[in-house]
């Protein structure tokens, strides 16, 4: 249901819902604004992102947990601190951005992963920034 | 030397490069740096590749099944075309460059004209390497950008960004000085706007490339070609005569066809293959705000079949319907008209002809069916398009597509990944 195309694939929400079967119009009719739109407060460069499925549990201290929804905007430029999508040897992956010793590197959030350091990889490039994650508690 | 004119407003050429490749390369790591072929609907022919695989020297439009072994044995990645993720791509490349131009004129999936001011300076450079590194990170996708007075020189421009190695895909005609050098070296069937029958006619007349097109007689131009080829001419020369085009002009037909993976020998399968098509081209027409007053229908066996056939039914209507209630009758009753159980057919399809825009027919005075009906109808149609909106086309249909559709087109190689499915996403392993 989610699409680039947010301005038509909107996820209605109303604010507020009248019913009222006859008589007396409602006082509240002049004061309904609109439904709020998650696409439009989640996401503020709709042609540059994308959507991916989380598997695993290397972000987990993150609060990033297997099967969460994540939102990735490619047109932001990573900042260390920022979980970002990496292209490491051909594979996708998610690590949040840090300087260790002066140097970038990638770091798990999670004790049994370890670190990459941008050195010792000669193909890693960074695909996108992820500015959100959806998690279900259902 | 010809001087060159002060100018405020240039014309730019920018298309995608290898634009389905890039598409796949850009959302699956895996396809990164490797080559990649792209084939047709049922898989037939090669219609798109990746650098890594033209410089495998792989053929644009050689059937799949004569290169599949070497494809193999070189490890190439071969993917069936995934037309909506190709689709949104469009849709996120061209709105970005509407950001950063000033009109666009959507060419085509991968193209497009756009006008942008030349700054005091007359440099467009920066402007187009910005442009170029934006849509890379935003997309992954790299352009090619030509730039000229206007549409027929930016075009050329564009040639020439692709073919000169040292121009970094941006090429601008307006600051050069040698021109002529550079014109010399488009041959004259590559200007845009000359087909093979002009390309023809101009080399019999000694006119080999687009310096000396620029420089032909205009009078024996005019006589072969009249005002198009005089436009034409005036454009190589730097005047502007073809404005950008902001809004597509109005479809004269809607046409849904396909080749089946399967030739089709049953009247049911034809009929079942039609009414989807039908389906298709009735949701399109309400997307546009047009209906239809003539419905054609078509099949024909296989261009290379011995035993070969085509047929096609038509049928006017007296009011124009975008209703797939009704457009499925018709096309139902037209499918029996060009069945013929003596031939293996390969390919049918419908088309919605003499379409008008649907608003200038509500006060028709000429209106068998009654308001009440009418009114009924158009809620239908949108409570389906709506619903089938929010569910990616799978929510409401007719019971007539959920047959096995054996005839159905085959596509062995269908990348999974999408952009707009939320069910088919890009995994991602952490």
């Amino acid at each position: 249901m989610l699409s680039s195309d947010l301005s038509l694939k909107k996820v209605k929400i109303p604010l507020l819902s009248d019913s009222i079967s006859a008589g007396f119009p409602s006082p509240a009719d002049d004061h309904t604004e609109e439904n709020i739109d998650l696409n439009e407060y989640l996401i503020s460069n709709p042609c540059s992102t994308f959507f991916l499925r989380v598997k695993g549990d290397s972000m987990i201290n993150s609060g990033i947990k297997d099967n969460d929804l994540i939102i990735v905007d490619k047109s932001l430029t990573a900042k260390p601190g920022n979980i970002i999508i990496a292209m490491i040897d051909g594979e996708f992956t998610i690590k949040r951005l840090c300087i260790k010793n002066n140097e970038l590197c990638l770091k798990a959030e999670n004790y049994n992963y370890p670190d990459f350091s941008f050195k010792n990889h000669i193909d890693i490039q960074i695909w996108g920034v992820v500015i959100y994650s959806i998690h279900s508690y259902l | 030397m010809r001087k060159k004119r002060s100018l405020t407003e240039a014309i730019a050429l920018v298309d995608a490069n290898n634009f389905y490749a890039s598409c796949e390369q850009s959302i699956n790591p895996h396809l990164r740096n490797k080559p990649v072929v792209i084939l047709s609907n049922n898989d037939g022919c090669i219609i798109a590749r990746s650098p890594e695989a033209r410089a495998l020297k792989i053929k644009m439009g050689i059937p799949y099944f004569k290169v599949k072994e070497r494809l193999n044995r070189l490890g190439v990645a071969v993917l069936s075309s995934n037309y909506s993720l190709y689709g949104d791509m469009s849709k996120r490349l061209m709105n970005l460059l509407k950001d950063y131009s000033e009109e666009i004129e959507i060419y085509s999936i991968d193209e497009a004209f756009v006008s942008v001011s030349r700054p005091e300076n007359k440099n467009l450079h920066p402007w187009a390497r910005k442009l170029r590194s934006l849509i890379y990170q935003n997309l992954g996708i790299t352009l090619t950008i030509g730039i000229g007075e206007n549409k027929v020189r930016a075009k050329i421009a564009n040639n020439l960004a692709k073919n000169i190695d040292t121009s970094a895909g941006i090429f601008d005609l307006v600051r050069i000085e040698n021109e002529n050098n550079y014109l010399r070296g488009i041959p004259v069937h590559k200007v845009w706007g000359i087909g093979k029958q002009t390309s023809n006619w101009l080399q019999s007349k000694g006119i080999k490339n687009a310096e000396e097109l620029r420089d032909m007689d205009e009078n024996e131009i005019i006589r072969k070609l009249g005002i198009i080829g005089k436009r034409l001419q005036l454009e190589l020369k730097g005047n502007k005569c073809l404005p950008i085009e902001k809004i597509k002009k109005q479809k004269k037909e809607i046409q849904i066809s396909r080749s089946f993976g399967k030739p089709i020998t049953k009247l049911e399968d034809l009929t079942q293959a039609l009414a989807i098509y039908a389906i298709k081209a009735s949701a399109k027409m309400r997307s546009q705000k047009l209906k239809s007053s003539a419905i054609t229908v078509f099949a024909r066996t296989s261009h290379y079949s011995t035993h070969s056939y085509q047929k096609s039914a038509y049928k006017k209507l007296i009011n124009a319907t975008d209703n797939t209630n009704t457009i499925l009758k018709i096309v139902i009753a037209l499918s029996k008209e060009i069945y013929n159980p003596e031939y293996k057919l390969s390919k049918a399809g419908v088309l919605m002809q003499d379409l008008t825009n649907n608003q200038y027919l509500q006060h028709s005075i000429i209106n068998y069916e009654s308001q009440e009906n009418l009114k009924r109808s158009i809620n239908l149609m949108t409570t389906i398009d709506s619903l089938n909106k929010k569910f990616n086309n799978k929510a409401i249909t007719w019971a007539i597509t959920k047959r096995s559709q054996e005839w159905a087109m085959k596509r062995n190689s269908l990348s999974f990944t999408s952009t707009t499915d939320i069910k088919k996403i890009p995994n991602i392993m952490t």
